[in-house]
């Protein structure tokens, strides 16, 4: 079922149809906002949320960020539309060159990867990350996708932007709360400021890792223990949601301010990059429903 | 590359190709994702019965799970295998290494192809700038470190890897053996320079002389075996000859989600086991009404975006 929006963009009737945002364009906004102009960013394996992302910083305040979409390698596309699979040419769009993967891992292996974005089914409070395993490896309940290029991609890029469409705890029928927001991960795909196997900087690892944490509820940044930081609530959270969400204690800074909103056009931008809507995908229903006036 | 591959007999069955694959190969199947993976070679694959094969690799999904319903794999060195947020986790690929029955080696994309690379360039190892900190390192104790022997830089050092075959799909082969692939090209023809035996299923075989004016990516003497198998990457897309077929993937990882025996009367019989040929599978996809569908993607815009939205009728 098409929504009413997206059948305004495809008629290319949007200009009044701006009235209100939900929490994916919220949340494509803040990571937009963390691509500086004239870096390099590239993002990977099933990430359409990103992907809007940096198709809007590139449509506004970064034109000249330097792209490179995906396992498809292309360079600065401008797709008419987001699939749903990240192997899809759509994302080829408009892009040149086009080159083989190994070339994109290569750039990063030469310290020329600003910036990447990276989810987690488990974060903890210092930005480790498992996308591989749910129990242990002798012991495995989930097993996961995998973190693609996440363990590597996350040594080598300058920094990485976190995302979690997942902030909220649920509870099992015995009563027990899960979190995705973790006192301590699973297994590390890809590792943050500290874990077990010491700091960043003990280890030797180039990239400075993790600076921002994007989700459907806040934006943390990092203090500098390397632990998580509430930097701003999204409009209408509030602090008490956001702690009761949250499997660890964040670092709480004396003032938290509200979260910047998008404008009309970062929105515009957004729903035109993106008419199918493929960037609110995994998103709860009661998240999405959600509307903020603008 | 392997044995150097002569000009001379290299277009032959699906049954011959797939006869060169032996039981414990390491294979390395080409494309990625929902993109260009040799389909037709694997559903043959399952047919002949392959057994203990150990497939390396990057960003895949429906291969590898398929592979793995067919009982194919002992072992998947790959970076993801799954449905990404179009259809999410692989069913198949979760029941196998949940229980056991195929030992999964976790790695990287970037880990993988420097591991081929050192393959493609002859060497025993490649070392890549430090990696640490990671449960990846801690259970593959292939990866080394040392410090640089010029400037003292600590660099971690992968392994070659050296697949026995490598199954590709691509646009047009000559007779010879000479392989286009238009973009997005992935590590195919990486993968193509480190096999022993590189097998290719194309759309379309072409003539000598027509090859040499559109230009081959791939060069015949890394190639053993040619087999002409139109939609030989469906479900899989091939831009810009067709798109992915969303219904049909949709179908298979919802029947997968009921559970293995219910995946293999309901899929696995209909679309592997009771065809003996490709044709017969494109019959039973549905021939040609669903070539020309599938095909419609470039029209325009609004035909591509509803083949993105195509979803199975519930049974």
């Amino acid at each position: 079922m098409r929504s009413e929006v997206s059948e305004a963009i495809r008629r290319g009737a949007l200009g009044d149809k701006i009235s209100f945002y939900t929490v994916d364009e919220l949340m494509a906004t803040c990571m937009a906002r963390t691509i500086k102009d004239r870096t390099t960013v590239f993002n990977g394996v099933a990430v359409p949320l990103p992907f809007a992302a940096i198709m809007l910083a590139r449509k506004s305040h970064a034109p000249d960020c330097i792209f490179w979409s995906g396992l498809l390698a292309g360079l600065n596309p401008d797709p008419c539309f987001l699939p749903p699979t990240s192997g899809d040419s759509a994302i080829l769009t408009g892009a040149d060159p086009v080159l083989h993967l190994s070339q994109i891992f290569e750039l990063a292996m030469r310290g020329e990867l600003d910036r990447i974005f990276f989810s987690g089914a488990q974060i903890d409070k210092h930005g480790n990350l498992n996308n591989t395993l749910i129990g242990s490896m002798s012991h495995m309940r989930v097993k996961l996708p995998g973190g693609a290029g996440a363990s590597h991609l996350g040594a080598f890029a300058k920094h990485f932007t976190v995302w979690s469409i997942r902030h909220e705890a649920t509870t099992t029928g015995k009563g027990q709360r899960i979190f995705s927001f973790v006192d301590k991960v699973d297994f590390i795909t890809t590792m943050g400021h500290r874990n077990s196997y010491g700091t960043r900087k003990e280890l030797g690892l180039k990239g400075g890792g993790p600076d921002v944490v994007v989700t459907n509820l806040c934006i943390f940044d990092f203090d500098e223990n390397g632990c998580m930081r509430i930097k701003s609530l999204h409009p209408g959270v509030t602090l008490q949601e956001v702690l009761d969400n949250t499997g660890f204690e964040p670092v709480i800074p004396k003032k938290i301010e509200e979260t910047t909103p998008p404008s009309r056009q970062d929105i515009r931008i957004i729903r035109e990059v993106d008419p199918l809507g493929t960037r609110k995908r995994g998103f709860s229903e009661k998240s999405l429903q959600n509307r903020f006036d603008l | 590359m392997g044995v150097f591959a002569s000009k001379k007999d290299k277009l032959m069955s699906l049954e011959q190709a797939v006869g060169l694959i032996q039981d414990g190969d390491i294979i390395a199947l080409g494309g990625k994702l929902s993109a260009r993976e040799p389909m037709g070679i694997i559903r043959e694959i399952l047919r002949q019965g392959k057994r203990r094969l150990h497939s390396i690799g990057g960003a895949h999904g429906m291969d590898i799970d398929l592979l793995c319903a067919g009982g194919c794999l002992g072992k998947v060195q790959h970076s993801y295998i799954g449905f990404e947020s179009d259809f999410g986790l692989a069913p198949n690929y979760r029941r196998a290494c949940e229980s056991g029955s195929v030992q999964v080696k976790e790695t990287d994309c970037a880990a993988m192809t420097m591991q081929l690379r050192a393959a493609q360039f002859g060497l025993p190892f490649m070392p890549t700038p430090l990696v640490a900190g990671t449960d990846i390192l801690k259970y593959n104790d292939e990866v080394k470190q040392m410090s640089c022997p010029y400037t003292g830089q600590k660099v971690n050092l992968l392994p070659a890897m050296r697949p026995n075959v490598v199954i590709l799909h691509a646009h047009k082969a000559d007779e010879e053996g000479n392989i286009k692939i238009l973009p997005p090209f992935f590590a195919d023809a990486l993968l193509a320079e480190t096999a022993e035996k590189v097998i290719v299923s194309v759309e379309e075989i072409i003539t000598r002389d027509e090859m040499k004016k559109i230009g081959s990516s791939i060069p015949y003497y890394l190639v053993a075996a040619i087999v002409e198998l139109p939609l030989g990457a469906h479900p899989t897309s091939c831009y810009p000859i067709y798109t992915y077929d969303r219904a049909h993937m949709d179908q298979y990882v919802k029947l997968a989600q009921r559970g293995g025996d219910a995946f293999r009367s309901q899929y696995l019989d209909k679309f592997v086991y009771r065809n003996k040929s490709h044709s017969e599978y494109l019959e039973a996809i549905g021939g040609e009404k669903k070539r020309m569908e599938l095909s419609r993607w470039n029209e325009n815009k609004e035909c591509w975006l509803e083949l993105m939205e195509k979803e199975t009728v519930a049974e």
